[in-house]
């Protein structure tokens, strides 16, 4: 008797814990999936980015039980910042149910280009990517918001002038890139500005070897006395250069990086002597945000976070970007939800929602993400949604903000990006164009 | 007539114009020579007594520096943490050999160089497990390394040395002073190098194949944390550091990869060359970034006429 209520009562148990299970596997989610790179010589730079991706994700499903009801299931597939392990993990993630790809690298963006028309899968590289994805009406699945490489390099001249390019006449502008599509992406606007201008363009190309020891790109800046160094790197290139830039004691007020270019850790690593250092940024840290607020309390200290908290990561401006980068995905997939009235959202539905994101101040505000962004609009036409940036600057701690909001020179971009979007629809015929889009 | 004046007589025209600058290209290529052949020397105290081509090299560099860092966190004083890490690293080198290399005795060496790239992989997980992905501040004051710079003025100019730079190459040349008196006078040093030299004659007369694979992989280990300090002391340790480890391959066509002199003399080779090679010709004439790619042309062509490279055993094969 005592044996058959035992096996009763565990019968009971096993069907009350699947048909919990079932509840809970019958709650409807979306996949997010999103191409990181934790490992390899870009993990310094990916782990925070990821980390505040991850955290956002984790403090909206926990906090209002995701988009409306429906959890938002993020999820990591390492590639090492590696093109052939992006691709695979673009078809395996595809093969999941993705309703999304976010490539995370300018080399895997460029490869699943072409795939994503036939997959009709939308592609989200927030600030970085193929800078003429802007051209929402040739690139229907792919998304740069909120600000693309060329406005980088527009804003970034812009500051260096004195807000007047004509200022450059007669200057010598070095451009340290890594040798790879992400630091060869600026270079097609600089020429024409330069050639516009008059100013002198200087490439110099660091290769994946090189990055940790840029010995010879600094004794070529060394002989050419360039007045201004723009750094387009990545990872552990960039602790190299500003490392050698202290080595060489080439001003640190003549040397301004693009966005990616300005890992606090990197920094941290040459202290003081890093101090007037500048970087562009189209986000700010701000732990006083309701945000941050809300993550801190929800995830960091309920011990759901990644992140390393010994290092101050939560302030960096890395992992509080990767924050809004989620914010733009999560208020893509609600923007859709609301547009057609339903829950789980499939690709074509979030790709509306993607180009229809609005982050006005308002809408800033009610999310909760005040002072991290400047406001932005995409549109079918228009997939960049040019918020601007900030220029901020290292003060041998922490990085300040050195600027009001700058913003791109839009007429020199828009003519290059309709020239190389025609440009590469036609290298890739038959490539189907976004006819609806009267924008 | 400009093409062959820009290639044959315009460099040579700018190093005598600014010589200070030709001194401080030169300095920069012996800095990054002597960490080359640091590098390549843990490859060819692995290959010499096993035959193994070991592609940990590399990430044995970021663990070596990551433990050393990590301890450090941890609150153990710097001077403390150096012999700490080498226990690490001792320990590790137990522990390949236990569990990786015994096992594979008398396998082609093919299936050992496999094995190697199973242990990068490895470390690799591990090393991120427990040290995370970010960079890292390598602890260099805490050595006692001074990081001021000498600055001197010759011919008008200037030249500017890195007094960690200078540390790196007295270090390094001390290390390998010391890595040759071991394997030269030494009974241990001898027993490598019989084992390099016929492996069944050493293993005849009573040389203990896996104490002595647990030596030289130690040894590499000791190679690495050296190598890892000075270069975590130039751009912070993380993952990135393992990339370095492939400038030492051309290292080793042209030096050979049984010669320890050979890995000296191509590392500093090399360093000097491409250094000079892209400043003179590279950055001039072909957009820069030459560095990539001169040290395997340059190996390559050293290959065509000297094929065991310039250091290696004449192979002679009877058929």
């Amino acid at each position: 008797m005592k044996r058959l209520m035992k096996t009763a009562l565990l019968a009971t148990t096993i069907a009350a814990g699947a048909a919990f299970a079932g509840a809970a596997y019958a709650q409807d989610s979306v996949l997010l999936p999103n191409l990181s790179y934790r490992t390899g010589p870009f993990a310094a730079t990916g782990t925070p980015l990821m980390n505040g991706q991850r955290d956002y994700m984790t403090m909206l499903n926990e906090r209002d039980g995701g988009a409306n009801g429906v959890i938002l299931n993020y999820q990591e597939c390492e590639t090492g910042y590696n093109t052939e392990k992006g691709v695979e993990c673009y078809e395996k993630t595809k093969a999941e149910g993705a309703i999304v790809t976010q490539p995370w690298s300018t080399g895997i963006t460029l490869q699943v280009l072409p795939k994503s028309n036939v997959d009709s899968m939308p592609i989200l590289a927030p600030g970085y990517g193929f800078s003429a994805m802007q051209d929402g009406k040739v690139f229907k699945w792919a998304f740069n918001p909120p600000a693309s490489y060329w406005d980088g390099a527009s804003m970034i001249l812009q500051n260096i002038s004195d807000g007047n390019l004509d200022n450059l006449k007669g200057k010598k502008i070095a451009l340290l890139h890594l040798d790879h599509p992400f630091g060869k992406e600026p270079i097609p606007l600089l020429e024409t500005l330069a050639k516009k201008h008059g100013f002198t363009l200087l490439p110099i190309p660091v290769g994946l070897k090189e990055m940790q020891n840029q010995s010879a790109q600094w004794l070529q800046i060394r002989r050419e006395r360039p007045d201004f160094v723009v750094m387009w790197g990545w990872g552990a290139m960039n602790a190299g250069a500003i490392t050698e830039a202290v080595k060489t004691k080439y001003p640190m007020n003549q040397f301004v990086g693009i966005w990616w270019s300005g890992l606090d850790a990197d920094l941290k690593l040459v202290g003081d002597a890093g101090k007037g250092y500048r970087t562009l940024s189209w986000s700010y840290p701000n732990n006083e945000s309701k945000v941050m607020k809300d993550i801190k309390q929800l995830v960091v200290d309920a011990g759901k976070s990644m992140l390393n908290t010994s290092t101050g990561e939560f302030d960096w401006v890395f992992y509080q970007r990767g924050v809004l980068i989620s914010a733009m995905l999560a208020e893509g997939v609600k923007e859709a939800q609301k547009h057609f009235n339903t829950k789980v959202v499939d690709r074509e539905q979030l790709r509306w929602g993607l180009e229809n994101l609005d982050f006005s101040e308002a809408k800033i505000k009610e999310l909760g993400l005040d002072g991290m962004i400047p406001p932005f609009k995409t549109t079918c036409g228009n997939h960049t949604g040019h918020s601007g940036a900030w220029m901020l600057e290292w003060d041998g701690t922490k990085f300040v903000k050195a600027s009001d909001v700058l913003q791109a020179d839009r007429a020199e971009i828009d003519a290059l990006v309709a020239e190389k979007a025609k440009e590469y629809a036609d290298a890739n015929q038959p490539w189907p164009m976004n006819d609806e889009c009267k924008l | 007539m400009e093409f062959l004046n820009s290639i044959l007589i315009k460099p040579f025209q700018d190093m005598v114009a600014a010589p200070d600058f030709l001194l401080q290209v030169l300095w920069e290529g012996l800095v990054a020579g002597v960490l080359y052949a640091l590098i390549a020397l843990g490859f060819v105290l692995i290959y010499k007594s096993s035959r193994i081509f070991n592609f940990a090299q590399g990430i044995m560099v970021v663990f070596a520096a990551l433990t050393l860092v990590g301890l450090h966190e941890k609150g153990v004083p710097a001077l403390l943490a150096v012999p700490l890490t080498l226990v690490v690293m001792f320990l590790l080198a137990v522990a390949i050999e236990r569990v990786v290399l015994r096992p594979l005795v008398n396998q082609p060496d093919i299936i050992l160089f496999m094995a190697t790239i199973g242990i990068t992989l490895f470390l690799v997980g591990f090393g991120e497990l427990i040290f995370g992905g970010e960079n890292k501040v390598m602890i260099t004051e805490q050595l006692g390394i001074p990081t001021g710079s000498l600055t001197f003025e010759p011919f008008g100019g200037f030249v500017s040395i890195e007094q960690k730079d200078l540390t790196a190459v007295i270090g390094a040349v001390v290390l390998v002073a010391v890595l040759l008196v071991f394997l030269n006078k030494s009974k241990m040093g001898r027993a490598i190098r019989a084992l390099g030299d016929d492996h069944q004659a050493a293993l005849s007369v009573g040389i203990s194949l896996s104490t002595i694979w647990i030596l030289v992989w130690f040894i590499a280990g000791i190679i690495a944390l050296a190598t890892g300090i000075v270069w975590g002391a130039r751009a912070g340790v993380s993952f990135a550091l393992e990339v370095i480890a492939y400038k030492a391959l051309p290292v080793l066509m042209l030096g050979g990869l049984e010669s320890v002199l050979g890995a000296i003399i191509g590392g500093l080779a090399i360093g000097i060359l491409e250094k000079l090679f892209e400043i003179y010709w590279g950055q001039p004439l072909m957009g820069g970034n030459t560095e990539t790619w001169f040290a395997f042309v340059f190996a390559l062509i050293v290959l065509l006429f000297r094929p065991q490279g310039l250091f290696g055993e004449r192979i002679i094969e009877r058929v």
